[in-house]
């Protein structure tokens, strides 16, 4: 009997999990440079009318490169820095405007002060869909709970393209696709069985971005 | 006694659930906003802002009002200096003392706010609408520029209606500054002014 309960229980975290797939382009195969001094920035892009890049994503990436010992400065203090030429409406979005923008000396002054050597967009969202089933709850004087089975899709999607600001040059982009479905069991208290996709694709692509900038004969 | 203790406590939660459930909300704005990455022109301008201006409290409907005035001088006015290599600001155009330049008064013509529950999508978004007169020193119009802005939220879950509409406002406004950094001077009329001005020596005003 323990055994089938432990067979469901295993069932049901597996079905948990997140499916994550990884596309990557590299300019070339050696490791990114990049000097103790200098700085690395994770910018979410905010343009689209039906999504903003959210910053908790972003700040999740961040994290991870951060603990890889990579100096990233946080988005907000990058954007403060060079206001207003990284506001939604102003922010390069390929590298012909970022070489414009970069002949102003005064832009070019501050990110040169700032050490500021490589910019990463960040451009996605996480979305649920096919959404099914249904739970009701309820309570009376005595008794509360809540019956019945809900479940429902989560995709996110997002792309990283790295600029090198020294050579103006792009450096190589990941795609993250990562999803996975979630449920809801009722049985007398609601019992959440949660798929981490956007935990999932946070940790892929961070692990991914931090390749970039290690050699990757030294990882074997 | 009992009853009445009930009654009371009863009435009190009726209040609390009442206000909690208002959707009303007044916002004052106290961001700060950063200096502007800009080399100015060698040119000056006057900035008049009125006390209407400076005081203005936007009221996009009937239950929510943004304080905005003071937000709205003070990105203007970083704005403006990332754009002129001298600016003063006055409370009204006849205080201008420049000989040259131009002089700018700025004014809001409508302040939008879309909430989730007018639009069903998960943001809060505002649009402020600027109109900037734009004069010479002698008084001669050279235009009426229409500067619209706009600012939403990344989502609203786990804001408040106030912090919500904040954020946006902050954003808008931070837009503001982005639009008139960018294309003030793409404004054909005061391209051509700025052509037929001298180039200034320092210590010319």
């Amino acid at each position: 009997m323990n055994r089938f309960f432990l067979l469901v229980a295993v069932c049901f975290l597996s079905a948990c999990s997140a499916v994550t797939t990884i596309d990557e382009y590299r300019v070339n195969n050696s490791a990114m440079e990049l000097n103790s001094n200098e700085s690395v920035v994770i910018l979410g892009r905010r343009d689209a009318g039906h999504y903003d890049t959210d910053r908790e994503f972003i700040g999740c990436v961040a994290d991870k490169m951060q603990g890889a010992d990579i100096s990233i400065m946080p988005e907000q203090q990058f954007v403060d820095a060079i206001y207003p030429w990284f506001e939604p409406r102003t922010a390069p979005k390929g590298l012909a405007r970022l070489k414009r923008l970069m002949q102003d000396t005064t832009i070019k002054a501050e990110i040169d002060r700032q050490h500021i050597r490589y910019l990463v967009w960040l451009d996605g969202s996480t979305e649920s869909h096919g959404q099914s089933g249904s739970m009701s709850c309820g309570a009376a004087p005595g008794i509360a709970g809540c019956f019945g089975f809900a479940q429902w899709d989560k995709s996110s999607t997002y792309e990283a393209i790295i600029w090198d600001l020294r050579n103006l040059s792009e450096k190589g982009r990941l795609q993250v696709d990562s999803q996975g479905t979630s449920y809801l069991i009722g049985i007398v208290a609601p019992i959440p069985l949660l798929s981490p996709v956007k935990d999932d694709a946070c940790k892929s692509l961070g692990d991914q971005l931090l390749q970039f900038f290690s050699n990757p004969d030294s990882t074997g | 006694m009992q009853t009445k203790t009930i009654k009371l406590i009863a009435s009190v939660f009726v209040l609390i659930a009442l206000v909690g459930c208002s959707s009303s909300a007044q916002v004052q704005i106290t961001a700060g906003f950063p200096a502007v990455i800009s080399q100015p022109k060698n040119s000056s301008a006057t900035l008049v802002f009125s006390d209407e201006f400076r005081q203005f409290v936007a009221k996009p409907n009937k239950d929510t009002t943004i304080d905005m005035g003071s937000a709205q001088v003070a990105l203007l006015t970083n704005a403006f200096k990332g754009l002129f290599s001298t600016v003063k600001i006055v409370s009204a155009a006849d205080q201008a003392s420049f000989k040259q330049g131009l002089v700018i008064t700025p004014s809001v013509q409508e302040v939008q706010l879309s909430t989730p529950s007018d639009t069903y999508l998960n943001v809060y978004e505002v649009w402020i609408k600027y109109s900037l007169d734009i004069k010479t020193a002698e008084g001669e119009q050279i235009d009426t520029w229409f500067m619209p802005a706009y600012g939403k939220t990344p989502d609203s879950f786990m804001l408040s209606r106030t912090s919500a509409i904040d954020e946006a406002t902050v954003i808008a406004l931070r837009d503001a500054g982005a639009k008139l950094v960018l294309d003030f001077y793409r404004i054909p009329s005061v391209n051509n002014w700025l052509r037929t001005q001298p180039v200034k020596e320092s210590g010319d005003e």
